[in-house]
């Protein structure tokens, strides 16, 4: 019975067992969890089903050692499993790791394998040798490849999650974008942390609503900004708007904001997402680049420069050029912007026709050979008017690769116009100094440098300007050398003392002509020593025209001479004067005389009286011709009386006042109230002093002056007499000369004045000289003995 | 006529022979010679109212016989002159007869043209004195004229007949006679026609 129940209970034990075994095996078939045991001595490895199967093995189709396990391992996880493994049991630890193992269809599988508690599978049996080391290991093998790959792919999503929203907020920062979300039942706002920046605040720095928004739009476009909104709300349309705000730091930015309307399922609107964006700086920079704009274009008007670009040009060669232009070329050309850039031909009939074949040949020849232009031509612009134009084009390469030509059009009529003036000036400039013989020129004279010579300076010397440029020396030799020297000591001077000069100088020509040359030179203002700009001019004929002056002048003189000697006459008629009242008397005396002999009875005392005057008149008149010979004869002995001086010289003064007046000159006289009178003769002191004065007025005529009449007397009883002027002076050889007979230094002088007065007054035991004054013109000087009283 | 009534001639010439030649010459011929160096020293003499005649020298030592000529003219006095020169030309003698100058003589001259020209002078004075004479006899008797008197002289030269006179001056016509025969009377007019032409003398106008 016992063992009847015995064996029941072995069979029941036994079944339960079985059940317990497969309830085990399936729970380990749900769970992907298997088991294993490992024992460590004989490295005889026992599955569990599940494990073969985690494995990727049938159940229990082999037996399994640990080298198969080992080879099973992922050969990447191999090493690090075992030796973690021998490390957690050398420290006593349970060795638990995630590996991956390879199935034999080569597929990965990740699996966890945790190592049981107790070292046996039997409870109570710690399966350890003597020392206490476990000899047998029993653990679970689970897999966890779906588990894992959910795990990273929750990890990966999160990340990924994480780092967009990273993305958003920096990518709001960067494009100044902030969102916001406006709940219509509450009027409250949420705003992105960006938002709060492009509102000046920090980010989540306190809760918004509706009136703060409100507050901080611009007062001038509040009223816009939810118009827009309540369009927005009313039509379910994108709101749309551009407006300014104030950040509390008080400083406007510019935003736009746009927003869509979000409705219930009930079609009822309950909020409003939006985004907000500052684009400050980009409305700035758009003013900034319409401004550019404007300067570039008003500059290009201004300059008369258009700008172009071609893509087409040189790529293709087609009526279409692919052209752009930009404004002021449609100016230029006097087109309408309105009608496009020109095509090939349009372009060409745009060109004056002169010019039309080359700049068609300019245009295939940058094409062919995409090389650049510099060309001006001619235009003519739809009202016919003509325009010169320069074209600049340059093909613009990229990594070697034609891309394009860009080039400049610049309006250079003006230019143009200048530049034909100033050919046409210089031409004038070059006939005038053709005509007038006066070359132009600039040089260093010291180190014999010439700068410039213009052509008319080269011919002046005979030179021919065509053979190009004439060394200094050249010109230099050409002086004669009897005017080098005096030419050469001026233009040292004026380089020394840095001064402009004016000098005249002959030189002789290539063809042996003379010719009269005047050099007028300007210190250059560069201040360079030496350094001279100036004019040469041929005076030949004005010299010779001076010449012919000067004979006109000789003639005048002539006739000054015979001015004089109508003077002369003037004096011989004063003289005729004095004769003629004696003989007037005389005569008159005679016919009383008669009339009073015919009176009955004759008046013999009245008659005798008459007679005794004519007596006297007749002498009178004979001692005035006396006087008159001792005038040109010379040895006369003089008619010697007391004469005063002071009326001998008023006498003169009055007779010479006419001369005087005539030629601006003013009689000075300077008498000693003490001179003596002088024993001598009367006519002939006049005239000494006719002559002297006379000189003195000569020497004076063209300039006028001062005559000067002073008379002293010296210690030994001698009158001197000087009579100065303020003229011309004397000339520089000895004075004596000028005393000789027939010696005369004027043109028109007889030689005589000087030779006779010397002669009167050494006949009066005088002496007379000359001496030159300190300031200007000469003094003449005579004496005479003065009369003593006792003589008297 | 009395001797006082002599003619003078009156001579300027600062030559002292000229001077006596003509002087004695003048006297020659039996008239009156006064002669003078200066021009000034004629002005300080003084004329009788008798016929006389200048001879002038051109040339004199402070002023021109010309400007004395023309001095002469300027201070009212009337006299003949007769101008000679040792150098005379022609502009200069133009102009000495357009001021009025009897004659021009270049010395030496011919003493008969000398002469001539004195008497011709002298004549001319002559009849200039009395006309001035004659002149200053009807002022004289016009000044002895009483106021009204005057004034019916006036209306009688001016051709109103007795009647109309005494309307105008508020008298009776035979007062007006009365007054009309005074005038006749002192002016001594033998007739209207005389007494206009003493009228004319003394430069009294009819009225219009």
């Amino acid at each position: 019975m016992a063992d009847e129940g015995v064996q029941k209970t072995l069979e029941e034990l036994s079944r339960d067992l079985q059940e317990s075994k497969a309830r085990l095996e399936e729970a380990q078939r749900v769970a992907h969890v298997g088991h294993w045991e490992w024992d460590l001595e004989t490295d005889v490895v026992v599955w569990s089903d599940e494990t073969y199967r985690i494995f990727g093995l049938s159940p229990q189709e082999r037996p399994i050692d640990l080298a198969t396990v080992r080879s099973m391992v992922h050969p990447e996880d191999r090493e690090p499993l075992y030796q973690g493994v021998d490390q957690d049991l050398v420290a006593g630890e349970r060795p638990n790791a995630e590996f991956r193992i390879v199935r034999p269809s080569g597929e990965v599988r990740r699996v966890s394998s945790l190592t049981s508690e107790r070292w046996s599978s039997v409870p109570g049996d710690t399966k350890r040798d003597a020392s206490g080391r476990p000899y047998k290991l029993f653990g679970t093998i689970q897999d966890i490849t779906e588990r894992k790959r959910t795990e990273e792919a929750l990890q990966e999503s999160s990340r990924k999650l994480q780092e967009s929203k990273a993305w958003l907020e920096e990518a709001q920062r960067v494009a100044h974008v902030g969102y916001w979300v406006w709940d219509l039942q509450t009027n409250r706002v949420i705003w992105s942390d960006e938002t709060y920046r492009i509102f000046g605040l920090t980010p989540q720095e306190g809760l918004i609503d509706l009136d703060k928004v409100r507050e901080m739009i611009h007062p001038d476009d509040r009223e816009a900004v939810f118009r827009t909104a309540e369009e927005a709300v009313r039509s379910g349309a994108r709101a749309d708007c551009e407006h300014r705000l104030f950040r509390p730091n008080g400083e406007m930015r510019i935003v736009h904001s746009l927003g869509d309307l979000k409705k219930d399922s009930s079609g009822r609107p309950y909020q409003i997402f939006g985004t907000t964006q500052d684009i400050t700086e980009r409305k700035r920079a758009e003013e900034a680049l319409k401004q550019s704009q404007f300067y570039l274009s008003e500059g290009q008007r201004l300059a008369h420069i258009g700008s172009w670009a071609s893509n087409d040009l040189g790529i293709r060669w087609s009526d279409d050029l692919g052209i752009y232009w930009s404004e002021e070329i449609y100016k230029i050309y006097g087109l309408d912007p309105q009608n496009g850039a020109p095509n090939l031909e349009q372009y060409l009939a745009a060109v004056h026709p002169d010019d039309r074949a080359s700049m068609a040949e300019t245009v295939r020849v940058m094409h062919e050979q995409r090389s650049g232009c510099d060309v001006i031509h001619r235009i003519v612009r739809p009202d016919g008017e003509v325009r010169h134009v320069r074209c600049v084009g340059v093909p613009v390469f990229e990594g070697g690769v034609f891309k394009a030509f860009h080039g400049t059009t610049i309006d250079v009529t003006e230019h143009e116009r200048l530049t034909q003036e100033l050919r046409r000036e210089r031409a004038y400039l070059t006939e005038a100094q053709s005509l007038t013989h006066t070359g132009s020129w600039a040089c260093n004279l010291l180190t014999r440098e010439i700068f410039h010579s213009s052509d008319e300076n080269a011919r002046l010397y005979g030179f021919d300007p065509s053979q190009g440029a004439i060394p200094f020396d050249r010109f230099y030799n050409a002086i004669l050398a009897e005017d080098e020297v005096a030419l050469r000591a001026k233009l040292e001077n004026a380089i020394a003392e840095g001064a402009d000069y004016d000098v005249d100088f002959r030189i002789r020509r290539t063809d042996g002509a003379i010719r009269f040359l005047r050099g007028i030179g300007h210190h250059n203002p560069s201040q360079e020593v030496g350094e001279y700009v100036g004019i040469t001019m041929d005076i030949t004929e004005r010299k010779r025209a001076e010449e012919e002056r000067e004979k006109l002048r000789q003639l005048e003189a002539d006739l000054a001479h015979i001015n004089r000697v109508n003077m002369m006459g003037e004096l011989a008629a004063a003289l005729a004067h004095e004769i003629r009242q004696p003989i007037a008397a005389s005569i008159t005396s005679a016919n009383a005389c008669l009339r009073w002999l015919a009176r009955d009875p004759p008046d013999l005392e009245r008659a005798r009286a008459a007679a005794a005057r004519i007596e006297r008149d007749g002498n009178r008149a004979a001692d005035v011709i006396n006087h008159l010979r001792s005038f040109y004869k010379k040895g006369t002995p003089p008619e010697r009386g007391i004469v005063n001086l002071k009326d001998i010289i008023r006498e003169m003064t009055a007779l010479l006042r006419r001369e005087t007046v005539r030629h601006s000159i003013k009689i000075h006289s300077e008498l000693n109230e003490d001179i003596p009178n002088v024993l001598a003769d009367r006519v002939q002191l006049q005239q000494v002093f006719m002559n002297l004065m006379l000189n003195a007025i000569e020497a004076m005529k063209d300039t006028g002056g001062k005559l000067t009449i002073s008379s002293r007397l010296t210690p030994e009883g001698q009158v001197i007499v000087s009579i100065g002027d303020t003229g011309v002076g004397l000339p520089a050889e000895n004075t004596e000369r000028l005393f000789d007979a027939f010696h005369t230094t004027k043109p028109q002088g007889t030689g005589m004045g000087l030779a006779i007065t010397r002669s009167i007054v050494e006949a009066h035991g005088g002496r007379v000289w000359a001496t030159v004054n300190q300031e200007a013109g000469a003094t003449f000087h005579f004496t005479l003995p003065a009369k003593a009283e006792a003589d008297a | 006529m009395k001797s006082a009534a002599v003619p003078t001639v009156f001579i300027i010439d600062d030559d002292r022979g000229v001077r006596q030649a003509i002087h004695d010459l003048v006297e020659s011929v039996g008239l009156r010679a006064e002669s003078f160096a200066t021009g000034e020293e004629f002005l300080g003499r003084r004329h009788a109212g008798r016929p006389s005649c200048l001879v002038l020298d051109v040339r004199l030592p402070q002023m021109s016989g010309l400007d004395f000529q023309r001095r002469l003219a300027e201070s009212g006095m009337q006299i003949p002159i007769i101008f000679i020169t040792a150098h005379g030309d022609i502009p200069m003698s133009v102009r000495a007869l357009k001021s009025g100058a009897v004659e021009f003589l270049t010395k030496p001259f011919r003493d008969q043209d000398l002469l001539d020209a004195i008497q011709q002078a002298l004549e001319g004075d002559r009849v200039a004195q009395e006309q001035q004479a004659e002149i200053h006899n009807v002022h004289e008797r016009y000044r002895a004229l009483t106021a009204r008197e005057q004034e019916v002289l006036i209306l009688v030269i001016s051709g109103l007949l007795n009647k109309q006179i005494a309307s105008e001056i508020g008298a009776s016509e035979a007062t007006v006679k009365i007054h009309r025969g005074n005038v006749m009377h002192k002016m001594q007019a033998a007739s209207v026609a005389d007494l206009v032409r003493m009228a004319d003398k003394l430069k009294l106008s009819p009225r219009k």
